[in-house]
């Protein structure tokens, strides 16, 4: 019947319009949640009938909540390095405690007492450990481990390879008898690291011994008997550049280290005094670490106190299909569902994954003027449906008062 | 685009306006500091929300810091030599101030030797003098005496250098540590992009100071880590970490003493065997005072002694013995020395003619000076007391030409009184030459101190002007942020009205 059927159809609008204003006041109370995607009612229609030519009875509406989790929100910066933000698609990896794995953008990752980075709902931040011996980026969710700064580690790395650039008076006087560590034209050093992270100092040892050409003899500066690499160099006279068949790099082999390459081909040969304008090795001593850094490709790396980096984790980003149809959760996270799609795990930046950014927070993608405005009109509809019902009674009550 | 995220973009853009102004109050607070403060600028970059400080830089001009390093040094190097100059210029007095004649001045070997000349000129006179022989033979013994003081002058001033050295090497060494640990800092610092520019102030400092001592050169590598050189190539500071700049010390030096090289990195800096010697800075100019113009006035001085003791030496009248020293010799000397080095130092009266020492001053008429019991050295044989002939003798080989050591760096034939007039002007020479050098170095000094000031340093008229736009700024910003609120407000108070 008609009239029963429009109230029961203004009840159904009522609850559509609670339904808008619950999710305007969750908005409003998260407008400031870190990562939060705003939630949205939309309204459906429910038909009784259909293809009706007399009487007519309501349907009414029903509403479905969704939360537009692919809107990206504002970025707002940050103190601290572990402070993530995505800029694009995708989402952060992380597992509760009992190990199940969702998906977030709420990235105000700190250290916790075992050294893990644990987001402010107390989500794990997993990566992949890039640690020789670990599994490395297998971009499956196998591999993820727990992303760990602990800094209480030591770690050395000894030297592999090094540029050593300098110019040679081309007007020093040819050396008087056979070069050796005492008697030289020019000398200079050059700090490597032996395996155990020793500094070892390695004396670059130039003697001219003719016009246009020189020896090079590389020496351990603890240990002068026989030099570790003894080169002839020879110099174009038309350039002052280093000319073949000289080497351009030196192979050294670092007393209780390894073996490393140094770089020579920039040396020159002209009127000007001896002169060192590069002069570097890698490798360093056991050192703490000091910070981590993390780049936009979530390469996580622990920055040491000679200000050293070493990768030591890749933080992946995961992404679905359908990223709105992914089940919400409490604390700003989400999980895999079939309507959403399989995880796709791959590297920020690449395969229209987002980038990471450090010490940003990915804001509340709610904004208050909208849900002030769809409150008004949520209040408005429900005084709607409520005059509808209102006239229903009424109408009832005039027949009831007929039988009277 | 939103109200929530426009507010968003005020509260950013009133925190970058914030962070510039504490650049911009530190750039006024260090703008009295111009020796060490540069210009902090903060680098401010436009994001998706609004607008932050990215990073912090300062302005920097290695060129022109370099020019500073070089000049400092440079002007070190002159200040050491001046100063030692100072000392040794002490042995002949200040010339300068009078201008007459060096022979006004009593401390001069040169004027010591004239008033000793002239006192055997007027006993020449009167030979039967005793009063005159006594005052010749006195200053004969002031003579000596002056060139034993010039002598402990000349050690005294290598001993200050040799231990001004060896200062400057703990300098150097304790200056290298520092940079270490603040080099270490700036490295770190500079790879979690934290600020780094008051460490790189203080770093700059350092070289400053480390230039002072030695002439440097410094690279930078691409993680701001540097490498410090000397300005003749060798390794300093590499690969964070400091080579050790070793130096032993000598702290007695005689005419003989040849004091040690500074070795850096194992190679020797200073010396003349030194295969890269350092150019500038204090241990540059001590070297030099030590080892080359303190040497060459020895020489000088030892020259004088020699040439005094050869002309007073006495030769054998009766059978062709050896010659002796006479009226000048050394202690318990008993032949003519064959070498001059150190007889400045040790030349004395022979006490036999001495007085004061219980000799006869007559002797100098008669001789017999070297040795009183042996009367083959006894030109008067007869005891005449008017007798000149000795007398004569001497004054005649005072003024004759002699031969000098070609390492005194002057003339190596002249007269004595001559060679004594040319070791002080070659002192004065050394000394007006290191003094114009210095006020040259100095006024470089300043010039490139202005230089780097001006490229680098604060200029207080643009901070003012700059903390107007950004007060503008802020109050613009803040504007912003009314207005939003204000239709915040209006949403709030004017729809919930219309319920």
């Amino acid at each position: 019947m008609g009239l029963f059927s429009a109230m029961n159809a203004s009840v159904s609008g009522m609850n559509a319009q609670a339904n808008l204003l619950a999710t305007v006041s969750e908005n409003i109370s998260n407008s400031n949640t870190t990562g939060y995607k705003q939630a949205s009612t939309l309204f459906r229609d429910i038909v009784d009938q259909v293809g009706a030519t007399g009487d007519y009875s309501a349907g009414g509406v029903t509403t479905l909540v969704r939360y537009n989790v692919a809107e990206q929100g504002g970025l707002s910066s940050t103190t601290s390095a572990t402070d993530l933000a995505i800029q694009g698609n995708g989402f952060f990896l992380v597992d509760d405690s009992n190990g199940a794995t969702y998906l977030t953008r709420a990235g105000s990752f700190v250290e916790n007492s075992s050294g893990n980075l644990v987001n402010a709902a107390g989500y794990t931040l997993m990566g992949y450990s890039l640690a020789p011996g670990a599994g490395g980026v297998t971009l499956s969710s196998a591999g993820l481990t727990p992303v760990n700064i602990n800094s209480t580690a030591l770690i050395a790395a000894p030297s592999t390879a090094g540029t050593f650039t300098a110019n040679l008076n081309s007007n020093a006087a040819t050396l008087t008898g056979a070069p050796s560590f005492t008697n030289y034209t020019s000398k200079s050093s050059v700090i490597a690291y032996d395996s155990l992270g020793n500094p070892v100092t390695l004396d670059t040892v130039f003697s001219k011994t003719g016009a246009n050409t020189w020896q090079i003899d590389v020496y351990d500066d603890a240990a002068p008997g026989t030099p570790l690499t003894t080169q002839t160099l020879t110099f174009d006279p038309s350039s002052g550049d280093l000319a073949p068949p000289s080497p351009t790099s030196l192979s050294i082999a670092v007393p209780g280290g390894v073996t490393a390459s140094l770089n020579i081909a920039s040396t020159t040969q002209l009127a000007s005094s001896f002169a060192v304008s590069q002069a570097t090795m890698d490798g360093n001593a056991p050192s703490q670490v000091k910070s981590v850094s993390i780049s936009a490709d979530g390469t996580l790396s622990y920055v040491f106190a000679n200000g050293s980096q070493v990768a030591a984790y890749k933080i992946p980003l995961g992404n679905v299909i359908s990223p709105d149809s992914l089940s919400n959760i409490s604390g700003d996270v989400f999980q895999v569902n079939s309507d959403s799609g399989d995880l796709v795990i791959g590297v920020a930046g690449t395969g229209g994954l987002g980038l990471v950014q450090s010490s940003e927070l990915e804001n509340s993608t709610v904004d208050l003027a909208t849900q002030l405005t769809d409150m008004i009109v949520a209040q408005r509809g429900y005084e709607a449906n409520t005059k509808v019902f209102q006239t229903g009674s009424d109408l009832l009550a005039q027949l009831n008062n007929m039988l009277k | 685009m939103s109200l929530s995220s426009a507010s968003n973009i005020a509260k950013s853009g009133l925190n970058t306006v914030s962070a510039e102004t504490s650049f911009l109050s530190r750039n006024v607070t260090g703008a009295s500091d111009t020796a060490t403060y540069s210009r902090k600028i903060a680098n401010v970059i436009s994001s998706l929300d609004g607008s932050r400080v990215a990073s912090v830089t300062r302005a920097s001009n290695l060129a022109v810091f370099g020019n500073l390093l070089g000049a400092t040094s440079a002007s070190a190097t002159q200040n050491a030599i001046s100063a030692g100059l100072d000392t040794l210029n002490q042995t002949v007095g200040d010339v300068s101030s009078s201008s007459s004649s060096t022979t006004s001045n009593s401390t001069s070997p040169a004027a010591l030797l004239s008033n000793f000349t002239n006192a055997l000129q007027s006993y020449e006179a009167s030979p039967s003098s005793v009063t005159l022989a006594n005052s010749a033979v006195f200053a004969a013994a002031t003579l000596a005496q002056g060139l034993n003081s010039a002598a402990a002058t000349v050690n005294q001033v290598r001993e200050q250098a040799d231990s001004g050295i060896a200062a400057s090497v703990q300098t150097i060494n304790s200056l290298l540590a520092q940079f270490q640990t603040v080099n270490a800092q700036i490295v770190g610092g500079t790879a979690t992009s934290a600020d780094v520019t008051d460490l790189q102030d203080s770093r700059d400092n350092i070289l400053s100071q480390l230039a002072q001592q030695i002439g440097i050169t410094t690279t930078i590598g691409a993680n701001g880590d540097m490498s410090i050189y000397t300005d003749s190539g060798v390794t300093l500071f590499q690969g964070g970490a400091a080579r050790s700049v070793t130096f032993s010390s000598t702290h007695t030096y005689t005419a003989a003493t040849s004091g040690n090289a500074v070795y850096a990195d194992g190679i020797p800096i200073t010396g003349s065997s030194a295969a890269m010697p350092i150019a500038n800075g204090t241990i540059a100019g001590l070297a030099t005072l030590r080892d080359s113009l303190s040497v060459t006035y020895q020489a000088q001085l030892d020259g004088i002694a020699g040439a005094l003791i050869n002309a007073f030496s006495e030769t054998d009248q009766a059978a062709p013995g050896p010659d002796l020293p006479g009226l000048f010799t050394t202690q318990g000397a008993t032949s003519l020395p064959t070498s001059t080095t150190g007889l400045a130092g040790q030349i004395t009266v022979n006490p036999s003619v001495d007085p004061s020492q219980g000799g006869n001053a007559l002797l100098l008429r008669d001789g017999g000076i070297s040795d009183t019991a042996n009367s083959d050295y006894t030109y008067n044989t007869t005891g005449d007391a008017s007798y000149t002939a000795r007398l004569s003798q001497l004054l005649a080989k005072l003024s004759a030409t002699q031969t000098y050591s070609a390492s005194g760096g002057i003339t190596t034939s002249a007269n004595l009184s001559d060679y004594a007039a040319a070791s002080v002007s070659w002192l004065e020479a050394q000394r007006s030459n290191v003094s114009s050098q210095s006020n040259y170095q100095s006024t470089l000094l300043s010039t490139a101190g202005t230089a780097l000031s001006n490229a680098t340093g604060v200029n207080i008229n643009d901070e003012m002007s700059k903390m107007l736009d950004l007060e503008n700024s802020y109050s613009a910003t803040a504007k912003l942020l009314t207005t939003i609120d204000g239709m915040f407000s209006m949403l709030m108070t004017d729809l919930g009205n219309l319920a």
